[in-house]
């Protein structure tokens, strides 16, 4: 193991930890600044009582501390709107939250890298040049677009379900219910998914590139080393380097956009709690959201982090 | 670039486009049709699926005033009596049977023998006491008890004996017993300790423990996973027989999706996941998709009639709105009349509810068979006349550019709140916007969610709100809230301390009038003649009210439809399961 | 210039030029409701007839067969021919039959193409803002941090780092959540302007500031810096010029993310409220499954959000002065 990880690794984990702070204090000022949005036909009083109890009516450095207090101990306060802990709320949105990301990213990941290891190691080409265009095509059409493309793929064919959150229903097996999840998840994966992949590939094609580009590369082309061999052997790992270094952007990009998906095919995740919550000034919920986006944001980066340093040391002592 | 890759960009592109209109102009799939069962006679087991688009924030109705509250009531719990809303006549429930003095001021009920509650309990005429004494506890505040109201005041219970109750009434009330239809009857052996310390508020959180819960419905709740579902199963213990003496309910279970998303819910109904929905009204541009899947026999449609809670648009008439300077012309009579005028209703029920929609005048629909009456303002869409009364409130064309100004040539402008994301009232704001720029008035929009609008309204900071209500009563004497000048939701200038203008208090008398006469005609002639008078004054303007079309599974049997919500449900211990034997 | 360029060039001008034109002269006033035409077909233009025969471009008028079930029938007797610059529209197909809907009708009967026309020039022109917006604020902190170094260079560079990483429409929903919600369209228009701006500087400021630090220590600086030039002119009159390009290419860059921004906005309804056209409240209407199944021409805002990003795409690919790597770094980081 290289030497400078550790303090490398504990300096990152401060960051993580910073950035996830940092946000959820921010999201719980600004909704506190926000005016507030009462429901209809609620009696004043009875609301008042019910902001009383939650502690909404305190001068804001108080609530602050209470809720940093209680965050401490994973506890989130209550839901306003929902009248339920929000960490329960957060942890069953979040789970689909994650579901989705992660299937996402792995489908960008499995489409992406090869794609761009193509399209940068050959210039010319059918297979290259058609990858090249769909992916120029699919960073057009961003998840919101991509959304709403499967939806009307969805109702116009009949052959995967429109959006929804599959329908867990108690009985079924371990078995029937992951097929149900995996209908469900094809739709929104595929509209979160291929958009980054479009973006993972541009990212692996030109790393790939710059790769090739290096001095021992076109000596070793001069000493008659096959291409192939060339970009499977070497190029590769060293353009790896640069991908793995924005993945913890495109992690912020997959959160990003999993909003409009999950809006659009009604796949009921952090996003669109958040959503929810700001729309109904539930101050403690869209905090808890964000502290929960903001873990999720941050586990990512601090994971391509060490990674990025594994695959090349020399990271560790640059940041 | 390379050039093949340009042009293999081009005809990817045009693939990609290709595709999709392809996809886009063929016609929509088939669904697979699902396998009927019809039975006959409705037969006992079996389950069914509703959705809900809320959730009871407490187990507790007394102090809970919502949608999902009262559905929660209605299958966990029993009233003394309950309105049938298909016939709308008043039935036995937990009471038997009951006598009326001739004062009309005392109910005598004799309830029901050998029911318990869900824990095996037994239920007597001390719960009812017990009941009412939570109801109108002043430490509980509870929701339910100023509909419960004669005469302005609580009632007050006696019981002679375990099995009868005698209810007084401080002042003769139309609705009769009515009035208590909706109040669940409590265990007090659960419930005592609670109201005694005065921590009935409190009571049956959705914290507590679903055992500690116990009821006289015909389900009892099994099963609550919070923004997931709630599961109910039969109460073994219901009181309730069939014709054929078979103990209801039918159901075994019962279990209720929440689903906030009305597209979600739309969707999961045509896919086939839930049986029904407990607002069963579908949207009429989902139409087409559940006609066609009716049509292949996955789902049946039912028309439910003409709905009973109209949207309706009103203007700040509270002293607050009085106070703006701005825009006098807004509180005057003529404008009302004439913005009425010009209105095309046919045309407004073409364009939001795609035809399916009748036009109306006045609170009181189409629907609401008994106590509709067709008054009418003097005059219905009619530009010219219109135009007339918008020149006598003040406003006219004086510089002959189509708009129309005010006496200072101010042009006439005014805003309609409505509820953000609420398609229909949305679109019937547009449609309006639309029609009185015709006339030469300018409309702007304002969509705010259900608290702001609330928020902005009770502030009185608005000229005018388009918005709507559901309430279950058909009985306009349960209605006092809307029709008297006092009222919470008397919306152009609630509560006010005292009627504010000559027909403000003329309806606040022929509605008391008829809140306190017991003879049908004479209460359908005052409700008329109040009616009419609200026609004429026209605080609020009724547009139309829409044709309301249910959907069901083909599972559901024996549902038993009413326009009001929920429209299914309310009677949840006669619906059957179709494919159980 | 690739011929890429010159197509998305193309493209982008033509957005421009409709956002423009299309807005003056629109084929129907988008807030006019033709009640007979709620979610009528698009209406294209033909140029041969049922008989075969080739005549000039025409269009078959429609007719309402049944309202609920939203069906029309082609009026095929009664063809209207095309009409170059009459009835107050570049191209006119009215007829007495109905009006000519290019792309359709929406729930209200509302033109759809006039409202794209008119959406695109509200999106454009929110986006310019922002992004001028964006790029004024972003240029002058990545000046002023590259220049002074140090402490004040760390701040800046460690905010734009935390702003660049975060989900960014998280950042503009939950910014414009702490404003009220109920505002003219005016005022929705400045403060998503505003908002965006927010959210797109970091960008910017990171290239602007690496510009900085090239160019200072370059001699031509040094030599003002030892004739005694203020640090100000020096950074107005001779470090901010050399950035122009990379400006330039930062501004086809936040466009299109800031069109999508805008656009998701007022679709889940924080930005844009009905009746105004705008793209993200067109496309309320066709997020309905059993809606867009029927109605597919609903989705038309989609294809064109979906064209005009890619038109800015294409304007950057391979620019000089972009590299591939801004462009990267940059679209990784679109507000989606």
């Amino acid at each position: 193991m290289h030497p400078g990880l550790f303090p490398f690794v504990l300096r990152r984990a401060g960051a993580a930890l910073m950035l996830v702070l940092v946000v959820s204090s921010s999201v719980l000022v600004l909704a506190h600044v926000a005016p507030p949005a009462d429901a209809f036909g609620t009696d004043p009083r009875v609301l008042a009582a019910e902001r009383h109890r939650l502690g909404l009516d305190r001068p804001l450095p108080q609530q602050y501390a209470a809720w940093l207090a209680r965050a401490v101990r994973l506890d989130l306060g209550e839901s306003l709107h929902f009248h339920r802990p929000v960490s329960g709320l957060i942890r069953e949105r979040a789970g689909r939250t994650l579901l989705l990301g992660l299937s996402a990213l792995a489908l960008a990941t499995a489409l992406g890298v090869p794609a761009g290891i193509l399209t940068g190691s050959r210039r010319g080409g059918a297979l290259a040049g058609a990858t090249r265009g769909t992916s120029v095509v699919l960073l057009s059409a961003p998840p919101l677009i991509m959304s709403l493309v499967v939806l009307l793929i969805a109702a116009r064919t009949g052959w995967l379900p429109a959006g929804g959150v599959p329908d867990t229903a108690a009985g079924a097996g371990w078995g029937a219910a992951l097929a149900a999840t995996a209908r469900y998840l094809i739709l929104p994966t595929l509209a979160l998914g291929l958009p980054v992949a479009a973006t993972i590939e541009r990212l692996q094609s030109a790393s790939i590139r710059a790769a090739l580009d290096e001095p021992c590369m076109a000596a070793a082309r001069a000493r008659g080393v096959p291409l192939q061999r060339i970009v499977w052997r070497h190029a590769l790992r060293l353009s790896l380097g640069p991908v793995l270094a924005v993945y913890g952007i495109i992690i912020g990009s997959v959160l990003s956009g999993s909003f409009a998906v999950e809006v659009v095919l009604s796949w009921s995740g952090l996003g669109q709690l958040m959503y929810q919550a700001l729309q109904a000034r539930d101050l403690y919920l869209a905090a808890g959201c964000a502290a929960a986006g903001a873990v999720c944001l941050a586990l990512g980066i601090f994971i391509t982090d060490v990674a990025a340093v594994l695959v090349d040391p020399r990271i560790a002592g640059a940041s | 670039m390379a050039r093949t890759t340009r042009i293999l960009i081009g005809l990817v592109a045009v693939a990609a486009i290709a595709g999709l209109l392809f996809v886009a102009l063929r016609s929509p799939g088939r669904q697979r049709p699902v396998a009927v069962g019809v039975s006959v006679r409705p037969a006992r087991g079996g389950a069914l699926t509703a959705s809900l688009r809320s959730e009871p924030g407490t187990y507790n109705r007394y102090v809970e005033q919502s949608a999902a509250a009262e559905l929660l009531s209605l299958l966990t719990q029993a009233p003394l009596v309950r309105v049938d809303p298909t016939t709308d006549h008043l039935e036995p429930w937990l009471a038997e049977s009951w006598t009326r003095s001739d004062d009309g001021l005392t109910y005598t009920m004799h309830l029901r023998h050998g029911v318990t509650f869900s824990d095996g309990s037994p239920f007597s005429s001390a719960d009812v006491l017990f009941s009412f004494a939570a109801l109108y506890d002043p430490r509980v505040n509870a929701v339910l008890a100023p509909d419960t109201y004669a005469g302005g005041r609580p009632l007050t219970v006696e019981a002679p004996d375990p099995a009868t109750v005698v209810l007084h009434l401080a002042a003769p009330a139309a609705a009769g017993l009515r009035l208590i239809d909706g109040v669940p009857m409590l265990p007090k052996h659960r419930l005592e300790k609670a109201l005694a310390q005065g921590k009935f508020r409190a009571a049956w959180s959705a914290a507590t423990p679903l055992q500690d819960i116990a009821g006289l419905g015909p389900f009892v709740l099994t099963e609550h996973l919070p923004g997931q579902r709630l599961v109910f199963s039969r109460n073994p213990h219901y009181w309730r027989h069939d014709a054929a003496g078979t103990a209801l309910p039918y159901l075994d279970r019962l279990t209720v999706e929440v689903v906030s998303d009305q597209n979600t819910e739309a969707l999961r109904m045509q896919q086939g996941q839930i049986d029904l929905m407990a607002n069963g009204e579908i949207r009429p541009e989902d139409f087409v998709a559940f006609r066609r899947l009716a049509a292949q026999g996955a789902l049946r449609l039912i028309d439910a009639g003409v709905g009973l809670d109209p949207n309706l648009l009103w203007f700040n008439l509270s002293p607050a709105g009085s106070a703006d300077p701005r825009n006098p012309w807004l509180r005057s009579r003529s404008f009302r009349q004439g913005l009425s005028c010009a209105i095309d209703r046919d045309a407004l029920a073409n364009a939001v509810y795609l035809g399916a929609a009748v036009p109306i005048y006045s609170p009181i629909t189409p629907g609401n068979t008994k106590w509709y009456a067709p008054v009418r303002p003097a005059c219905d869409h009619d530009l010219l006349k219109a135009r007339d009364l918008l020149s006598a409130a003040g406003l006219s064309d004086r510089n002959g550019d189509g708009q129309l100004e005010d006496a200072a040539g101010v042009p006439a402008r005014f805003s309609i709140v409505t509820q953000q994301g609420h398609t229909i009232r949305q679109r019937t704001a547009s449609v309006l916007q639309e029609q009185l720029r015709q006339i030469g008035i300018t409309v702007d929009i304002a969509g705010l969610d259900p608290g702001a609008l609330f928020d902005r309204w009770s502030r009185g900071d608005y000229d005018a709100i388009y918005f709507g209500v559901q309430s279950s009563a058909t009985d306009p004497a349960l209605n006092p809230q809307f029709w008297l000048s006092s009222g919470n939701f008397h919306f152009w200038n609630p509560r006010q301390p005292s009627p504010s203008t000559e027909w403000e208090k003329q309806i606040d008398d022929l509605f008391t009038r008829q809140a306190r006469s017991l003879d049908l005609a004479e209460r359908q002639q005052l409700v008329t003649e109040a009616q009419t008078v609200l026609v004429t004054e026209l605080p609020a303007i009724y547009f139309v009210a829409p044709q309301v079309t249910l959907v069901t599974s083909t599972r559901v049997a024996n549902a038993r439809p009413a326009p009001q919500i929920p429209q299914l449900l309310w009677s949840a211990d006669t619906l059957a399961d179709a494919s159980a034997r | 210039m690739t011929s890429g360029r010159l197509l998305g060039a193309i493209a982008a001008a033509g957005l421009l030029l409709a956002a423009v034109v299309g807005g003056a002269v629109p084929p129907h006033a988008p807030g006019r409701q033709f009640a007979d035409f709620s979610y009528a077909p698009p209406m294209w233009p033909h140029v041969r007839d049922a008989a075969g025969h080739w005549r000039r471009p025409f269009v078959y008028p429609l007719r309402l067969v049944n309202r609920l079930e939203r069906t029309f029938q082609e009026d095929r007797a009664h063809p209207v021919t095309l009409r170059w610059m009459s009835d107050g529209a570049l191209l006119s197909g009215d007829g007495p039959g109905g009006p000519w809907l290019a792309l359709g009708g929406d729930a209200l009967g509302r033109d759809i193409l006039a409202r794209l026309l008119a959406g695109a020039r509200l999106s454009l022109a929110v986006s310019l803002v922002a992004a001028a917006g964006a790029l004024l604020f972003g240029a002058v902190l990545g000046a002023v941090a590259g220049f002074t170094a140090g402490r004040l260079d760390g701040l800046i560079m460690r905010t734009a780092d935390f702003v660049l990483v975060l989900p960014a429409i998280y950042v503009v929903i939950v910014l414009r959540a702490a404003m009220p919600l109920v505002l003219s369209t005016t005022q929705v228009f400045w403060t998503l302007a505003g908002v965006l701006a927010l959210a797109g500087w970091p960008q910017p400021a990171r290239g602007v500031r690496a510009i900085v630090r090239l160019e200072r220590r370059r001699e031509y600086a040094e030599a003002a810096l030892a004739l005694g030039a203020g640090p100000a002119r020096i950074l107005l009159r001779h470090l901010l010029p050399a950035t122009r390009g990379f400006l330039a290419v930062q501004l086809t860059l936040l466009l299109p993310a800031f069109i999508l921004a805008e656009a998701t906005l007022s679709f889940v309804g924080f930005g844009f409220a009905e009746p105004t056209p705008s793209w993200g409240v067109m496309l309320q209407d066709a997020a309905q499954a059993g809606v867009l199944a029927e109605t597919p021409w609903l989705a038309a805002p989609a294809a064109a959000i979906a064209l005009s990003v890619l038109a800015l795409h294409l304007l950057v690919q391979n620019s000089p002065a972009a590299g591939p790597s801004t462009v990267l770094d940059s679209k990784v980081n679109q507000i989606s």
